[in-house]
């Protein structure tokens, strides 16, 4: 897996180094490490101004087992080999609401074990409601790394690319212009 | 004046010690059976430590000096949200336990920002129930400078924690620095030794306050207090609440109704007196419990 870019420029050198290590962690607490590419981090504790641009690759949601899977029948039941590690965690929910624990097994890092499952009847079970909310998921990254005294929020988003302005004071338009300039950093 | 001592060892002839204490005039302050294990927390008049100490090398036990015994110290993160719990102020108040003390894990609702950031007259007083407070502060010095108006009006022992290495935080009476903000459990040699530190500092804060107060002694040690109000109101023992009868270095904390108790426990009767004629009994703020707090002999 390419490890993620981390960039923190900051005004307090330590305390910014601190917030590389909040951002990495957050990554890993909310299994993201697979869909980030980038963070880029502005912090100006004297302004003060929080200015955080995340870069993510974008994954269009798969809402069934059969689209998010490769399923081939055994002898006694059927293997699903799902394309991504993200739907582990969806897959396992809804195949154990199904099937019951005991006749569900995950046997590697992307491949689960079903015994006597019909492979048809398994292409057609929804992974979740609402499908991979991918980036609801990287809004609760943001928030938190965020500090939480930076209540005044002002975000933008382009295609695999957020960017959050936050202050406890209105955001100028300098700010912005700072933001642009990270969001052309992270580019790069 | 008694010191406080963490006793670690086994459950075989353990009564030994118990009955040396008794003989002694020292005080059992809390029993914790893990199995075959057993840690007590005791409390013996200096001059008798060495006669225990070749009691507990006798049954190969460890003897500790832990002053935090009989301390109820406040931990207190700037908000209840993730940011700040359950790291890193669990793992501190985790090791203060270790070290004896009983904590309480206090939230402030507005303990952020550089222009927000107040401490509110309700959560000073509860701050001010405990023998001293932790307030676990965040990375950046600018801001941490900016917090002081969280603990300066506070009239307890405080003690800071923050990320920036500094010498010291006005207001505060010690700072530790090097425990910031961050994200996961304390699980590096480092960050632990850190952790000890808090400890330290709080046990050297605290024998201070101690070596104060023996200037102008409590009428009746509070251990005494807590002794009696378990033999002469037995429910407070009952209470499913951790500690029920909580030590602390000028009082004890009873975890029982104010409203249905208050009576009882003042009228318990310590050495021909009642509790309430040389102790303050009042309700406290955390959850109806409540508080007493032993007089000095200059207010007689």
């Amino acid at each position: 897996m390419e490890k993620i870019r981390i960039f923190v420029d900051s005004s307090d050198e330590l305390g910014g180094q601190q917030y590389k290590y909040i951002a990495e962690k957050s990554v890993e607490d909310l299994g993201l490490s697979g869909s980030i590419d980038s963070i880029d981090m502005l912090i100006r504790v004297e302004e003060p101004l929080f200015v955080i641009v995340i870069r993510y690759k974008e994954v269009t949601g798969k809402s069934t087992l059969g689209d998010a899977s490769y399923i081939d029948s055994r002898k006694n039941g059927i293997r699903i080999t799902l394309s991504s590690e993200i739907y582990l965690g969806d897959a396992l929910k809804a195949l154990w609401s199904k099937y019951g624990r005991d006749r569900v097994e995950q046997i590697g890092r992307l491949e689960i074990f079903v015994s006597g499952a019909d492979p048809e009847e398994v292409k057609g079970i929804r992974l979740s409601e609402k499908g991979y909310d991918l980036e609801s998921r990287i809004n609760e990254l943001a928030t938190r790394i965020i500090p939480e005294g930076f209540r005044v929020r002002s975000s933008t988003k382009n295609k695999g690319m957020i960017t959050i302005i936050a202050s406890e004071d209105p955001i100028k338009e300098d700010w912005r212009a700072l933001a642009r300039r990270l969001e052309g950093d992270a580019h790069a | 004046m008694l010191k406080y001592l963490l006793f670690e060892g086994g459950l075989y002839k353990h009564e030994r010690i118990l009955e040396f204490l008794e003989d002694v005039g020292g005080f059992l302050v809390q029993k914790t059976v893990v199995g075959l294990d057993l840690i007590m927390n005791l409390a013996v008049p200096e001059e008798e430590h060495e006669r225990l100490s070749a009691i507990v090398s006798e049954l190969k036990g460890k003897l500790t000096p832990a002053p935090l015994i009989g301390t109820e110290i406040g931990v207190v993160a700037p908000t209840l949200s993730r940011h700040h719990l359950p790291h890193p102020a669990c793992d501190i108040a985790e090791n203060l336990r270790r070290h004896g003390a009983k904590t309480n894990i206090i939230g402030l609702s507005r303990g952020v920002g550089q222009k927000i950031v107040h401490t509110t007259i309700k959560e000073k007083e509860l701050i001010e129930e405990h023998d001293i407070a932790v307030f676990t502060l965040g990375n950046f010095e600018k801001c941490l400078l900016k917090k002081i108006k969280l603990f300066s009006e506070i009239e307890v022992p405080v003690i800071v924690t923050g990320g920036p290495v500094m010498k010291g935080i006005p207001g505060a009476e010690a700072y530790v620095g090097g425990i910031g903000r961050y994200p996961e459990r304390a699980r590096t040699g480092e960050s632990i030794e850190k952790l000890r530190e808090v400890s330290r500092v709080a046990g050297e804060v605290v024998e201070q306050r101690r070596r104060e107060m023996d200037l102008d002694p409590l009428i009746v040690d509070p251990i005494v207090v807590k002794a009696e109000i378990e033999r002469q109101v037995p429910e407070s023992t009952e209470a499913l609440s951790p500690n029920p009868v909580t030590l602390k270095i000028d009082g004890v904390r009873v975890k029982l109704p104010y409203d249905d108790y208050k009576d009882k426990i003042g009228n318990i009767s310590i050495g021909g007196k009642k509790l309430s004629e040389f102790a303050v009994i009042k309700r406290s703020l955390m959850r109806n419990y409540i508080l007493v707090k032993v007089l000095p002999k200059s207010m007689f």
